[in-house]
């Protein structure tokens, strides 16, 4: 095939022009999407910065004082707090216990998560202090130890209106019409609570009333009468109010995981806002993604078969070195002596054959030496140690210097 | 065909962090995964298939190990689409591909070079086990890829570091052959001419029929035999695979093998050169004096040592196979006592009978460096391993000596020449 057979209608296809169009195309090719690429990041980043700073630092949950979103209280709070009531956002129910003590009112905003010795402290502290308790949607159990008496007689998940009917009396609080409506973030439905003797029970519904007041405590059946979403309807403002509203203070007490008292369980998890759990699953999809994408290999990993190679000079050092740890002084003077007889012959031109009485005769008119040290040097005589065998081929190499 | 994601293709899945921020639930993961594949996919369907590239190769052919040779691959995009194109020739490492990687932009209709440079490092053949090309998408969110067959070949050539002495060498032989009129009859020699007696010629060289034939007295001009047969045996068993400096001794070995097949071929004969250990791998016989170097050069670069014995009985029945009398015999083997015990002896004296032989060894210098050292009790343990080593080689090599070779055992980077000496030394005696 000929290089000008493949050639493309287009000027630059030339073999030289195409390999400088190569290069050139490849260096300007990257830098373009690399910026689009930290754009893009960038404004993500920003976005998720902006999201967050534009929530607030506030604590979101289901009647949080502070939360303006529809689930949390803080529209209750501000205008309690207008009225004259200060209100005190508590976690603990050591807190909520000192209030009651004090002779003021608590609201328990999720009265089912309190342990057995909670509910003890707190009907004790109220007994004490003859503070008043809010209980809002408590269970059975948690309902009779407070106010004996008062059970859930019935729930439901349908909004309803309530009207006042005539023998309210303080169960009333101030209101006449209530148009409750479950809220999915607390329980999901609302309930109604039996009346007994000596307690006043207001806006009923089937066996049951949505509020009842027994001896100083206040059961109310709906969350909707508290969340920032709800509490506008009707008269569900007099309610709240007329029912939190106390001059000595009010303790808005959100049963927690952080409570000592709490016997709560796995409850770190209650921590974790909402959105964490599926921005985490997404973080571990794209990480998985950007490992998946960093790990491949760009083609087939070569292998070379390389030819083995080695020292020519190994086997010799590593002999050396077995002689020396063997202590072979004798056979390493032998091999140093035969190889400078070797060349002492070469030298003075004698056959190499010949027996050493004939080389000492040769050398000695050359050399200071007299025969018999000639035959010591040269002659199979035994080496003491290793200083000897180093001083033997010292001698050696002199007596050859003193030759050549 | 692969499908594969880039990194920031990856990373574009971030993007869906603040929507999870704002309403966290599975439906806005699962909107956010689905929009997410749906980029991906736009952006997969508007990359150009690299299955349709044409990609071909010029391939860099031969080059001698220490120098570069150049080669290009085509890419030809005969698509509308603009491709952009990373590409990677995986060559294995030695044969020294200066960029593997490869990013380039082909434009639709349009074809694209990218130039190579390969500097091997080891002798014998390369080739590309794979060429991948990788088509970015627009966005360069991902990517496809597909493994066009593109062969390449590359044969690294042996340095033949030693040819520098070759002319030198050539011009001893030019003198040689200038020199023919004192050369005596012999083996080896050949009638030259007829020339008149001046004084200092040799009696005996004197045609007497001829001389009656004319008034003076003429002699007879003798010049070494032309046309001989020179057989190179080169070892390749284990000893041959020792390092002596920075190369093997087999590369020592063929640079001394490379240097005689060109001077003999200068000097008018015939080189064969086999490689043997166990079984024979190269032979070059019967090349013309042309194409002989090019022809061992060539065929002795893939050689390497193999971790085996020689088989000297092979040996010896190749080359009667191979020679008739009176070939010139160079086994290139080194001198080790263990080698020669190993049945070289008994071989080398059969073949010496029937030919001239020489045996060439590699030596190794860093012997006497090790036997020179006096510095403590280990150097000098290692100096009287060392001398022990030497006079072995010296016996192994006077064992040899007596069955009648001849036997050039010098370093490396001596060995070369110290051969065609012998080669020359042997060509003037008259003795091929």
């Amino acid at each position: 095939m000929s290089a000008g057979g493949l050639l493309a209608p287009a000027p630059t296809s030339g073999p030289a022009a195409g390999a400088a169009g190569s290069s050139q195309g490849g260096a300007e090719q990257p830098p373009p999407r690399n910026g689009l690429l930290v754009a893009v990041l960038v404004l993500a980043l920003l976005a998720t910065v902006m999201v967050s700073v534009l929530r607030g630092s506030y604590r979101d949950g289901p009647l949080e004082p502070d939360a303006p979103s529809p689930q949390g209280s803080l529209a209750a709070v501000r205008v309690l707090e207008d009225l004259g009531t200060e209100v005190t956002p508590q976690r603990r129910t050591a807190d909520a216990a000192e209030t009651l003590r004090a002779g003021g009112t608590v609201l328990v905003t999720a009265p089912n998560l309190l342990g057995a010795a909670q509910v003890d402290l707190l009907r004790t502290a109220r007994e004490e202090g003859g503070g008043r308790l809010v209980l809002l949607q408590p269970d059975f159990v948690t309902a009779t130890a407070f106010a004996p008496g008062v059970r859930p007689a019935g729930t439901t998940d349908e909004p309803t209106l309530l009207r006042a009917g005539a023998g309210c009396g303080p169960a009333a609080f101030g209101a006449r019409s209530l148009q409750l409506r479950p809220v999915a973030e607390v329980s999901g439905h609302d309930t109604y609570y039996t009346v007994p003797d000596g307690a006043a029970g207001c806006f009923d519904h089937g066996d049951g009333s949505a509020v009842v007041v027994a001896d100083g405590v206040v059961v109310l059946g709906s969350a909707s009468l508290l969340t920032n979403d709800r509490i506008g309807t009707l008269d569900a403002p007099a309610l709240a109010l007329n029912s939190l509203a106390d001059p000595q203070g009010l303790g808005w007490y959100i049963p927690s995981a952080g409570d000592p008292m709490s016997s709560l369980g796995p409850t770190l998890l209650d921590r974790i806002p909402g959105w964490a759990a599926p921005l985490a699953l997404w973080l571990l999809v794209v990480t998985a993604l950007v490992l998946l994408a960093v790990s491949r290999r760009h083609g087939p990993v070569v292998v070379e078969p390389l030819p083995v190679s080695v020292r020519a000079h190994e086997l010799t050092i590593g002999r050396g070195r077995l002689m020396h740890r063997a202590h072979a002084r004798d056979s390493a003077a032998r091999a140093l002596r035969s190889a400078a007889s070797t060349r002492l012959a070469h030298r003075l031109g004698i056959r190499r054959e010949t027996r050493r009485d004939a080389l000492v005769d040769a050398l000695a008119p050359h050399t200071e030496l007299d025969a018999a040290q000639l035959h010591r040097l040269l002659g199979p005589t035994p080496v003491a140690d290793d200083r000897e065998l180093v001083r033997l081929a010292h001698d050696l190499d002199r007596l050859e210097k003193e030759i050549s | 065909m692969r499908i594969s994601l880039t990194v920031p293709g990856a990373l574009t899945a971030l993007a869906a962090a603040p929507f999870l921020l704002l309403w966290p639930s599975a439906w806005t993961l699962l909107a956010c995964a689905l929009a997410w594949c749906a980029l991906i996919g736009t952006d997969l369907l508007r990359t150009a298939d690299p299955r349709t590239l044409r990609v071909r190769r010029e391939n860099p052919g031969q080059v001698r190990l220490g120098s570069s040779a150049d080669g290009r691959l085509l890419v030809t995009n005969p698509g509308t689409r603009r491709a952009v194109l990373h590409l990677r020739d995986a060559w294995n490492p030695t044969a020294g591909l200066a960029a593997q990687r490869t990013r380039l932009t082909v434009p639709g209709g349009e074809r694209r070079a990218v130039a190579q440079t390969f500097t091997p490092t080891r002798r014998g053949p390369h080739s590309s086990r794979a060429v991948v090309v990788d088509s970015l998408s627009p966005w360069g969110l991902a990517r496809r890829s597909a493994r066009p067959e593109v062969p390449g070949t590359l044969l690294a050539l042996h340095a033949f570091a030693s040819r520098k002495h070759l002319p030198s060498r050539v011009r001893r032989l030019r003198e040689l052959e200038g020199l023919a009129a004192v050369h005596q009859r012999g083996q080896g020699t050949e009638f030259d001419s007829l020339r008149d007696f001046v004084d200092g010629d040799d009696v005996r060289s004197i045609d007497w029929r001829a001389t009656a034939r004319r008034r003076s007295v003429v002699v007879r001009t003798w010049r070494p035999e032309r046309d001989r047969h020179v057989l190179v045996v080169v070892d390749t068993s284990r000893t041959s695979a020792a390092r002596i400096g920075e190369e093997p001794r087999l590369d020592a070995a063929l640079d001394a093998a490379l240097l005689l097949t060109a001077l003999a071929t200068e000097a008018g004969d015939r080189v064969d050169v086999l490689c043997i250990d166990r079984i024979p791998h190269v032979s070059v016989a019967g090349s013309s004096p042309r194409t002989v170097l090019h022809d061992v050069v060539a065929a002795t670069s893939p050689v390497q040592p193999a971790l085996v014995e020689t088989d000297w009985e092979r040996v010896a029945a190749e080359v009667a196979a191979r020679t008739r009398r009176h070939a010139l015999v160079v086994l290139l083997t080194p001198v080790e006592p263990s080698l020669v015990e190993q049945g070289l002896l008994p071989v080398a004296s059969r073949l010496a009978a029937s030919h001239p032989l020489v045996v060439a060894s590699v030596a190794d210098p860093s012997l006497e460096a090790l036997a020179a050292g006096r510095d403590d009790a280990e150097a000098v343990y290692r100096a009287a391993a060392a001398a022990r080593t030497g006079l072995e080689r010296d016996g192994a090599a006077q064992a040899l000596s007596r069955c009648g070779a001849h036997v050039v055992d010098a370093g490396p980077e001596a060995l070369p020449q110290a051969l065609a000496d012998e080669y020359l030394r042997l060509k003037a005696a008259g003795r091929l």
